[in-house]
């Protein structure tokens, strides 16, 4: 198509001086507003590069520029010529000059050819905006030769100049900003980017007072520097910064408690001082008349409108009745009793001080033993506090153990209570919509289970919750558990007529009742060994303690079995495994969650063997490992692999192990107490949700699914959204790495939502983050919706360059992200290909219906139902592995246990971001020595809980951690598609190499380290026990 | 009965950021809900209760508080210093830098306490060494990242005061 365009201006300089200026195109091409460089090939020839940008990404555009006739000084005629998009485009400008007066009439003539299909299709309408274009050169022209326009060099160039927009009106610069003069990120902007589609803001102000330019790419600017510096071809395993940082280091994440609506109330709940009583009498009349209260809320109004949360166990765990409030008793210290909510937080707080509760208390049970007596029986539908049983059976125990060489016996061996306590607590923003339905925002961090608790709780359909998170602030499966404070908010807001109900945990609370890391104790551990000291059986009884409320047990029951035999290749084990409740704080699951405690066992049988036939750990180990993969389990789990002797032959040259062995043998001659140990432990990922069955046949839970969804936005972006709800795992910028990779871009042009949204509709059943998944699943379900889109862009590009799929590729051009005809020019950006599908729609074949360039990709990983009966199948799609070595010396007077060193060794597979995954293992390994030598929930024997601040929890400081030595291997997962395996749960390995290690020095005290914390309390206790000498006995049958 | 509204209201006037506020507050309100709820500065977060974990760290008059434990009224008349008071002119501050480069955050909760300890601490004692790194955020918690990043990224900012750079 061809546009013409044509016009007259008047300008003060005679005729020779803007003669002078036109026809020479070193001083006319500077006048093009975007004009970047020029670089002349002839007198009469420039090649003019101008800016243009698409997206983020800033180019520069070519335009042959050639004065093509001039006649002094009346007359001159440009050329200019440039490809795009496959086309290309012609402009003819010509100018007459005429005196008039002491200046110049200059009369002008412009042309513009579009050639390519393209191109054409774009032109409707174009006219008037061309011109328009046209019309800015002109003026550029009249400044340059006014007398201020003369004195300088020629004006900066314009935002969005003339070529600019008209190559964005053809498809090739959505965007306009300058080559590398991004502005700073613009606060508001992004806040208003952040809640984007979310009624309320953040924040009612923040940083400095100045309307600065309103750009895009505020939000990515650290990223793309960060993407600068790196400069990669590849982006998947780069050690690449995060994008999540740029606004995390200024302060501008949205945590759930920055978040504020007009009219927003709060929320306070009183809860029970005792661990079990009868709630006698609730009176709330004083707390309703202090000024500023809306109203409260007690259990049994709750529970005349609600439903009592599913729960997961079989038979009369079915009989359970758990509410947001306690109903007729409570069953924990700490457990909420009556809500109130008021105008502002402190009120709130203040008239939960004036709530009146009568307790009539009750028998308690604290522990596994008392719980099993069931004199004090929790749950009354329930009948007893035996909350599950079922026995694990594999290989032929029996016959292993008649045909033993040694018997190792342990009587007791007690894993503690204690949790990761994210420092950000439990929070929440509900608001009852008129129409019925509420929407979260909150900090849950599996959500699409949370959300099928809550709608058959509250009687809605499961449209009818919106739930959304932004920046959690570290969950490590914590935060799984707080959907009943959902449902309470929810419920508030409702009875408040539907203005929005904030509620944010305390940490008191937080300790009392946001959800511990289960206890287990394992009795009557009997270890069945050959005459080298290889395990052929194991039998014991295992009790879970899960608190006062199951919630997501009894899945705990059996997700340990993920790692029956833990890195060892016996075939021969029975566990009697039982979960009990008790009167204390409610279980969750957390980091390592059920595998840890079974991890920790078998350590310690390994260790406890180990000592107890005189072999060293490291060939008790060695003797014991699976080292064939993928290895199918005893209960039919498949490991898919690893090299656990390499990861300790690494870990012994990491921490210098022969060294440490002669202080070791010379600190014990001076009488210290010094060990060595070393943890080697499994970390399971991606759970097929069948197994679930084996603790209840009648759950319809199987497999697993993780959504992405990923699109071209209307301007050409690729924007990404997840079902994941990363708290701090960088799941924005590893996405972005394997899109960047997919697409042959860079990650910082790809735009990755954060968080969890019901209503961006990248959601599954299953989706959140939990159990060491997110490079298989979550990955998976980018890597599988970017194939998708790549499908679609290719149709689309081939029919605009009229060429074959096969002859494509996806690139960087000029203008930005492009397919290109390989080996040519040709080529089409992501603005165009999205334009044909959302705004220049016209004359495309039919069959184009079908594309969307909005892709959602399921992925579900290949699992098959397992043997209910038989307690077998494939639990777990991957298994990262650490091993983990400590030198510890525990001191002979205070008991106190000093890290000396300690080494770590990870195995995840094939890394997606070697500084996050580095970061992980530090994170993990910090929960691991924090629990293994100080941090646990205390409970006396009325169920009070003596840990309930961090003041008196401790969690671990940089003050207690001792410097870390890393390193990794990679096996490559057979069984995803980019060999990663899930990671960052860790496997509790500190854990494993503290108490191997302290085992190992006292090893000369007849000390058996049989708790898995390891305080100086703890030490003192172990050192003073009458039994210590008698908790293990070996009965060998040799020689 | 006696309930907090019967305490008049004070009026403060304090400098946050280089910005001069004057507001009625409530006496018992804390220096941390002030700067959260009535500045909007939400930087500056809440972690635990016994003032422990500095997630609420902030400067005032150039010194690491805990502004959880401490009333708004308390800083009367001081000169308060937040985490967004760090970037300058479009211009991270190199401790911000240096914590994502060496990737010294992850759920990103305690960086600004930590950043305001390190920030402090660099202020008297630009070349800190590694124990007094340690010293500086013992009273930070950081529930992800081990510390162990965090102390690299302090570190590099100190060894490059130390370089002289």
């Amino acid at each position: 198509m061809e546009m013409k365009f044509s016009g007259q201006f008047e300008v003060s300089p005679p005729p020779a001086e803007v003669f002078a200026l036109l026809s020479d195109p070193q001083k006319f091409a500077p006048l093009l507003p975007t004009f970047s460089s020029l670089e002349m090939k002839d007198a009469n020839t420039a090649l003019v590069k101008v800016s243009v940008g698409i997206g983020k990404i800033r180019g520069t555009a070519s335009t042959q520029l050639t004065l093509q006739k001039k006649t002094e000084p009346t007359h001159a005629t440009y050329l200019g010529t440039g490809k795009v998009m496959g086309g290309a485009y012609t402009m003819i400008s010509s100018y007459d000059l005429e005196p008039k007066g002491s200046g110049t009439l200059v009369k002008w003539r412009g042309e513009v050819q579009l050639v390519g299909k393209i191109l054409s299709l774009a032109g409707g309408g174009m006219q008037g905006y061309a011109e328009q274009q046209i019309n800015a050169v002109i003026t550029s022209l009249q400044q340059a030769m006014s007398p201020e326009g003369r004195r300088g060099a020629p004006a900066p160039a314009d935002e969005a100049g003339w070529l600019q927009r008209l190559l964005r009106l053809l498809g090739l610069a959505p965007a306009a900003d300058q080559p590398g003069g991004t502005p700073p990120a613009d606060a508001a902007a992004a806040t208003a980017k952040l809640t984007a589609g979310w009624t309320g803001t953040a924040r009612a102000e923040r940083g400095a007072r100045a309307l600065s330019p309103l750009k895009s790419a505020g939000r990515s600017k650290d990223f793309s520097a960060i993407v600068d510096r790196q400069a990669s071809d590849k982006w998947v395993h780069a050690a690449l910064s995060r994008k999540e940082d740029g606004r995390l280091i200024r302060g501008q994440g949205l945590f759930v408690d920055d978040y504020r609506v007009d009219g927003m109330l709060y929320m306070n709940l009183v809860r029970s001082p005792y661990a079990h009583a009868r709630i006698v009498r609730i009176d709330t009349a004083r707390a309703e008349a202090l000024p500023g209260v809306v109203c409260t809320l007690t259990g049994p109004e709750i529970a005349a409108v609600c439903s009592p949360f599913m729960q997961i166990g079989p038979g009369t765990a079915q009989n359970i009745r758990d509410f947001p409030l306690a109903v007729e008793k409570a069953i924990y210290q700490g457990e909420p009793v009556v809500a109130v909510i008021a105008e502002n937080a402190r009120i709130a707080a203040d008239a939960a001080q004036l709530v009146e509760v009568e307790y009539e208390a009750l028998p308690v049970a604290t522990d596994w033993k008392s719980a099993l007596e069931d004199k004090a029986v929790l749950h009354p539908g329930m009948g007893t506090n035996h909350h599950w049983h079922g026995v694990y059976d594999f290989g032929d125990v029996d016959k292993a153990f008649a045909e033993a060489a040694h018997v190792v016996k342990i009587d007791q061996m007690d894993f503690h209570r204690t949790a990761s306590t994210p420092l950000e607590t439990h929070a929440v923003v509900a608001t009852w919509q008129p129409t019925g339905g509420v929407d979260f925002f909150c900090n849950n961090s599996f959500p699409a289970i949370a959300i099928q608790m809550i709608a058959p709780a509250l009687g809605l359909g499961i449209d009818q919750i919106r739930c959304k998170t932004q920046d959690i602030g570290g969950s490590f499966g914590i935060k799984i558990g707080n959907y009943p404070y959902m449902a309470l908010a929810a419920l508030a807001s409702k009875k408040c007529g539907g203005r929005p109900v904030k509620w944010v945990e305390t940490r008191n609370e937080h300790m009392l009742a946001g959800g511990h890391g289960g206890e287990r104790t394992f009795l009557d551990t009997e270890v069945a060994l050959d005459k080298d000291g290889t395990i052929t059986a194991i039998r014991a009884r295992h009790i879970d303690d899960c608190g006062a409320y199951p919630r997501y047990e009894p899945l705990g029951c059996v997700i340990w079995s993920q790692v029956l035999p833990a890195c060892y290749k016996l075939r021969n084990i029975r566990i009697d495994f039982n979960q009990v409740v008790t009167n204390k704080g409610p279980a969750s699951p957390n980091r390592g969650y059920s595998r840890l405690q079974h991890l920790w066992f078998m350590e310690r049988v390994i260790d406890i063997c180990a000592h107890a036939l005189n072999i060293p750990g490291d060939a008790m180990r060695l003797a014991n490992y699976v080292r064939e993969f993928p290895y199918t389990t005893p209960n039919g789990c498949v490991y898919d692999s690893g090299d656990y002797p390499l990861m300790l032959e690494k870990a012994k040259a990491l921490i210098g192990w022969d060294e440490w062995k002669k202080k070791q043998a010379e600190a014990r001659a001076e009488g210290r107490w010094f060990g060595i140990g070393i943890g080697t432990t499994l970390d399971s990922g991606t759970n097929n949700f069948g197994q679930s069955r084996i603790v209840n046949p009648y759950l319809p839970f199987s497999g697993n699914s993780e959504v992405a969804t990923i699109k071209l936005d209307l301007d050409g972006t690729v924007v990404v959204t997840l079902g994941s709800t990363p708290s701090g795992q960088g799941h924005e910028t590893t996405t972005a790495q394997v899109v960047a990779d997919e697409l042959g871009i860079r990650p910082d042009m790809v735009e990755v939502r954060t968080g969890f949204d019901t209503a961006a509709n990248s959601h599954g059943g299953h989706s959140g983050s939990y159990a060491s998944q997110f490079a298989v699943t979550g990955l998976s379900a980018v890597h599988g919706a970017c194939q998708k889109l790549k499908r679609e862009m290719k149709t689309l590009a081939a029919f605009a360059l009229e060429a074959n799929e096969d002859d494509l590729e996806f690139t960087i051009g000029q203008q930005g992200p492009e397919l290109r005809v390989k080996g040519t020019e040709r080529g089409i950006n992501y603005w165009a290909l999205s334009a044909m599908v959302n705004i220049n729609t016209a004359g495309q074949p039919a069959h184009f219906t079908d594309i969307t360039l909005n892709i959602r990709h399921v992925y579900r990983p290949p699992f098959k139902i397992p043997d209910v009966d038989k307690k077998m199948g494939n639990l777990t799609l991957t298994y990262a592995s650490q091993l983990h070595i400590a030198v510890v010396e525990v001191d002979r007077l205070t008991c106190v246990p000093k890290i000396l060193a300690y080494a770590a060794i990870d195995d995840c597979g094939k890394v997606i971001n070697p500084k996050i995954v580095a970061g992980q293992v530090h994170g993990a390994v910090a929960h691991g020595i924090g629990a293994a030598l100080m941090e646990a929930h205390i409970y006396d024997r009325d169920g009070n809980l003596l840990t309930s601040t961090f003041t008196d929890y401790a969690p671990i400081t940089a003050m207690s951690m001792p410097d870390l030595l890393y390193d990794d291997i990679e096996t490559p997962s057979p069984f995803s598609y980019n060999g990663a395996k899930g990671m960052g749960e860790g496997g509790g390995a500190p854990l494993h190499t503290i108490s191997a290690a302290i085992q190992d020095a006292l090893a000369g005290e007849d000390v058996v380290i049989r708790k898995s914390i390891n305080s100086p309390n703890d030490l003192y206790e172990a050192l003073k026990r009458a039994d210590r000498a008698s908790a293990v006995k070996v009965e060998s049958r040799i020689g | 009965m006696s309930t907090p509204d019967a305490i008049p209201p004070v009026t403060i006037e304090l400098t946050v950021n280089g910005r001069k506020y004057c507001r009625e507050v409530e006496p018992r309100l804390l220096l941390v809900e002030f700067l959260r709820e009535e500045l909007g500065l939400t930087g500056t977060h809440i972690g635990c209760d016994t003032s422990y974990c500095g997630a609420c760290t902030v400067q005032l008059n150039g010194a690491p508080i805990k502004s959880c434990t401490l009333f708004a009224v308390q800083a009367d008349g001081g000169e308060v210093l937040t985490v967004e008071g760090l970037e300058q002119d479009g211009e991270l501050h190199p401790l911000q830098k240096s914590f994502s480069e060496h990737h010294g955050l992850q759920c990103g909760y305690c960086t600004p306490g930590m950043l305001m300890s390190a920030h402090a601490l660099l202020a008297g004692n630009p070349g800190a060494d590694r124990k007094a790194i340690k010293k500086a955020i013992a009273g930070n918690v950081c529930r992800c990242t081990g510390y162990q990043n965090i102390l690299k990224a302090i570190e590099a900012v100190a060894n490059d005061a130390g370089e002289g750079k």
